[in-house]
């Protein structure tokens, strides 16, 4: 099993989540995250005062999918979410040693 | 002390018997006030016959079986947990017992009953445990099962009468407060959309709450039971037994249901109990709305006795102040008297006047009063009445401002509401009313949305976190607060119809109520646009908002500075009341982003897109549609004039050709079409001023040819009267003729108060505008010594060239300060610079002025820039000192 954490421009996500799907991938975490690679950050001048956002918004989608999936998943990710711009974001792949489901202790990729 | 085996296989074969048959007897009648009646009975005589066979008769002298809770009531809920107390008459006992206690108790779970078991001494029912009081109130709710009835009979009268009277303000007080908490945990509000029966407002949780607190309230009165027989007394229902009736239906469904206690109604659950008429009297198939909306009006009278007697919770300590609101104090103009925050309508007094009735709201919507109990009676029943004396016009609308901009609003609209009076004055919410939106992410039904959307926004007054504080600082800016709430309230009444755009929808079941309220074009507009774009903002942020492409695209949309502060307070307050958990920091920050990206394309873009008549016929039509014919000149060749409509047309044309796109933006067709034909009288008197007064401001308008130095004459001439610009905007058309509009406080109220210097005062301006009287003579007859500020603003002075292709823009920010639109304008007309747009604004003590500068029609260079910049600091700085 391998877990897969990408970070995406927010305005990505519908587009993401459909290619997920259509990937045969229906498990996902989302989360509202923050953050910055090489661009570090926007300012804008308001009313005579500077507002800097350091920290960029971003969507983080975490998903395990067994070992099999993970290419197709992570090309959906990428197919959907790139625009070629800077800011595309990033995925991370790690291994994962288990998955338990809490309903019925069920163990292993069945888990997912 | 077991006495003999249980026959727990026929025990468990005739309960399982009689569980089948009540429930089929609920699948035919739909009864469950007498499922749950029967259930108990069921329950309680297998426990006494579980008892009888554990222990033996003569052995029961010290130990009694007292059904609590839901079980004493005779409520027991077909998958309930069934209370039991093992009530024991000294510790000795108790060991004596255990092992005839847990034989029961292990009984009741091999039959299939959900034993909540408790044992306690006499002594330790004295004791009243503030942790610990679920208990206690448990015991209000006592019925006697077998044992030892002498035992049964000391508990409840000699013990228990003392124990509840001794910590009675420990009980109440804790009561109340638990319901407090859970009411909050809620929302405050019974208009869920998928709601639990039990613990929701108005859920069975209140219904029991309302005895609990009138059965403590009689005792305490009475200093003992009170007289009537539980029964009797918990029969009582008059008004909420038809509530009861249908909440116990409903529970009893969804325990049949689950098989187990669950009691949300979730949307599934909401279209079998509509299929299946749950809790209706007619039986059928009934629309799933139609069935919630019944739920609602149900849990709507629980809710609100509930709240009554929580209400009347006496405080727990008595403070001064709380004893001087005690005070009974008439409502002046009204047959109110306000006691301890609640108004009650006199005794004798009728319920016939509209107009007070909703002065009554207004001091509801201002200070957060509540009506008594027998006022909303006494004001419901009066509704026909009511319904032939409502107020329209301009009345209507002063009393609904009161409502909508008192920071309690929501609560006076949602009392408004219950008792119908809102409905009356505007029918257009009635197909709001209860109404479910059923998807993944609104909590609350429409009419409670919008209730929460208003009071989202009159929250932002004391705002919490950094990103509240923000945006709290667009409230004060905002022209038409009073229009920004009513667009608030009409936003989401289209939902009721339920295909297109709700958006639309709600703008057109708006028009009915602007004639109602007698809103002139320019109101209708503010409303309808808001209104109309309201959902603009949250599409814009799912796309880039970084990007220039989508801001630009939105900022387009919303147009003016104006529509896009009242869009992004809206779209926070909308967003926040879909649920708790909808509008989270990082979205905030998001929305406060995009307010700014926006806010800056519309002051910097100004230049850039400017209006040519043939790009919009529609909107041109519009206008000349207003204009009335006016005689012209005859043709040369012919000797005959043209024809009126050609010639007004030309000249509109030539009018608006070339005036940024911002002027049509941000004036209505009719005041265009007023400042044409300034524009057109230019021909007899070069200066031409128009006077508006407004609600809070004032207004004038100049359409003259520019010149050098007008701006700095207009400005210096308005500060010599005494008046305070607060905004400003300077536009310029093709042919050199500007349209200058200011708006100014009347600091000293001269022409509020002296009509006749309305006429000295525009004449004075003609004069300065034409030199006949010098402004810097008119300015030292006054004394402009600055006050000192109570916010020091520092001076910034921020310069871009490619806000414009053809002009450069300034940025100042700068303590607002008596004549200083003048000495910045003076600083251009030193340096030879053009203004060929101002955008002036004030925001508390900063004033905040935007121009696009031009230099022998060019941007300014460097050079110019830094010596425009030097002049500004320092004459801005001479004139604060």
């Amino acid at each position: 099993m391998q877990k897969i954490e990408a970070v995406i421009q927010p305005s990505k996500l519908d587009a993401v989540k459909d290619a997920l799907l259509e990937a045969g991938i229906e498990g996902m975490t989302i989360l509202e995250a923050r953050g910055h690679g090489r661009q570090k950050g926007h300012t804008e001048f308001y009313r005579g005062r500077e507002y800097t956002v350091d920290l960029l918004p971003k969507i983080k989608i975490e998903m395990v999918v067994r070992d099999e999936m993970a290419d197709q998943a992570i090309q959906a990710i990428v197919s959907s979410a790139r625009t070629g711009k800077i800011g595309d974001g990033k995925i991370f792949i790690s291994k994962i040693d288990d998955a338990i489901r809490i309903r019925n202790d069920e163990r292993g990729p069945s888990a997912l | 002390m077991v006495a003999n085996p249980l026959p727990l296989g026929r025990l468990r074969s005739r309960y399982e018997d009689d569980f089948t048959q009540l429930r089929q007897n609920f699948e035919r009648t739909g009864d469950g006030s007498a499922t749950i009646r029967r259930r108990s009975q069921i329950v309680g005589a297998l426990l006494c016959e579980l008892w009888s066979q554990l222990v033996p008769g003569s052995a029961q002298n010290e130990i009694a079986v007292v059904a609590t809770g839901g079980f004493g009531r005779r409520e027991l809920f077909p998958c309930s947990d069934v209370d039991v107390l093992f009530l024991c008459a000294n510790e000795k006992v108790e060991p004596a017992y255990g092992d005839s206690i847990r034989a029961c108790t292990q009984a009741m779970w091999d039959i299939g009953l959900r034993a909540s078991p408790a044992t306690r001494t006499l002594r330790e029912c004295e004791r009243v445990h503030p942790d610990n009081l679920e208990f206690t109130v448990s015991l209000l709710d006592r019925r006697f099962l077998a044992g030892s009835r002498a035992l049964y009979a000391k508990f409840e009268t000699d013990l228990l009468p003392v124990v509840i009277l001794r910590e009675w303000d420990t009980i109440v007080q804790n009561l109340a407060e638990m319901a407090r908490a859970r009411h909050a945990k809620y929302g405050n509000t019974i208009f869920h959309v998928e709601p639990n029966v039990k613990e929701c407002p108005g859920g069975l949780r209140d219904y029991h709450l309302a005895q609990w607190l009138t059965l403590l309230n009689s005792m305490r009165e009475e200093k003992a039971w009170p007289r009537a027989a539980a029964d009797d007394f918990y029969g009582t229902h008059d008004e909420p037994e038809s509530a009861y009736d249908f909440l116990s239906a409903v529970r009893c469904f969804l325990h049949y249901r689950a098989g187990r206690d669950d009691n949300t109604l979730d949307w599934h659950a909401q279209d079998e109990a509509a299929a299946r008429s749950i809790g209706l009297e007619t039986r059928g198939t009934s629309d799933p709305a139609y069935w919630m909306r019944t739920w609602y009006r149900q849990a709507r009278t629980v809710y609100r006795r509930a709240s009554l007697l929580i209400d009347a919770v006496p405080p727990p300590r008595r403070s001064f102040y709380k004893q001087f609101r005690r005070k009974r104090t008439p409502v002046p103009g009204t047959d109110f008297f306000l006691e301890d925050g609640r108004l009650d309508l006199a005794e004798g007094a009728r319920v016939h006047d509209g107009d007070s009735i909703l002065q009554i709201f207004g001091l509801m919507a201002k200070h957060g009063y509540r009506l008594s109990h027998s006022t909303e009676d006494r004001i419901a029943d009066a509704l026909p009445v009511l319904a032939v004396q409502m107020p329209e016009g301009p009345f209507l609308w002063n009393c609904l401002r009161e409502v909508l901009l008192g920071p309690w609003a929501a609560h006076a609209l949602r009392t408004m509401h219950a008792l119908g009076i809102l409905e009356l004055l505007i029918p257009e919410f009635h197909g709001i009313d209860a109404l479910v939106i059923r998807d993944t992410w609104h909590r609350y039904t429409v009419d409670e949305h919008t209730f929460h959307v208003i009071d989202n926004v009159h929250r932002l007054r004391q705002p919490q976190h950094d990103w509240e504080k923000r945006l709290a600082g667009l409230l004060p800016e905002l022209d038409r607060p009073d229009l920004f709430f009513l667009s608030l309230l009409m936003h989401d009444t289209g939902k009721a119809r339920r295909n297109g755009s709700h958006a639309s929808a709600s703008v057109e079941l708006s028009e009915s109520l602007f004639a109602r309220l007698e809103l002139d074009a320019d109101e209708r507009e503010v409303v309808r646009r808001v209104i109309h774009n309201h959902l603009e903002m949250s599409a814009a942020m799912r796309r880039d908002i970084f990007d220039t492409e989508t801001v630009r695209a939105f900022a387009e949309k919303v147009a003016t500075p104006s529509q896009l502060k009242m869009l992004t307070l809206m779209t926070y307050a909308d967003i926040g009341a879909v649920s708790p958990e909808a509008l989270t920091p990082w979205k905030a920050e998001s929305l406060w982003q995009l307010y700014m990206s926006a806010s800056n394309f519309l002051d910097r873009s100004v230049d850039e897109i400017r209006y040519h008549a043939a790009a919009d016929p529609a909107f041109f039509s519009r206008i000349t549609a207003l204009i009335p014919a006016l005689p012209a000149a005859p043709s040369a060749a012919s000797g005959r004039p043209p024809a009126a409509s050609a010639v007004h047309t030309e000249e509109l044309r030539s009018f608006l050709e070339g005036l940024p796109q911002r002027y049509l933006n941000t004036r209505s067709p009719e005041q265009i079409a007023s400042q044409f034909r300034l524009a057109q009288a230019l021909r007899d008197q070069p200066i031409q001023v128009a006077f508006r007064p407004l609600r809070q401001l004032n207004e004038i308008t100049l359409v003259t040819p520019d010149r050098p130095g007008l701006f700095a004459d207009v400005a210096g001439v308005l500060s010599a009267w005494g008046m305070n610009i607060v905004k400003a905007d300077a536009f310029s058309n093709a042919a050199g003729i500007i349209v200058d509009t200011f708006q100014f406080t009347d600091t000293y109220q001269t022409l509020e108060l002296n009509v006749s210097e309305v006429e000295r005062f525009l004449q004075n301006i003609r004069d300065a505008l034409t030199h006949k009287v010098s402004v810097d003579h008119l300015m030292r007859s006054r004394n402009h010594k600055p006050a000192r500020p109570r916010v020091a603003v520092d001076t910034r002075l921020e310069f871009d060239n490619d806000a414009s292709s053809h002009s450069t823009l300034l940025q100042i920010v700068t303590q607002d300060t008596p004549g200083l639109l003048r000495e910045i304008a003076l600083s251009f007309t030193a340096a030879r610079c053009n203004i060929t747009v101002a955008l002036i604004d004030t925001e508390g003590e900063a004033a905040i002025d935007v121009f696009y500068l031009t230099k022998g029609g060019l941007k300014l260079d460097d050079a110019a820039q830094s010596s425009l910049s030097a002049s500004l600091v320092h004459r801005l700085a001479q004139l604060r000192s």
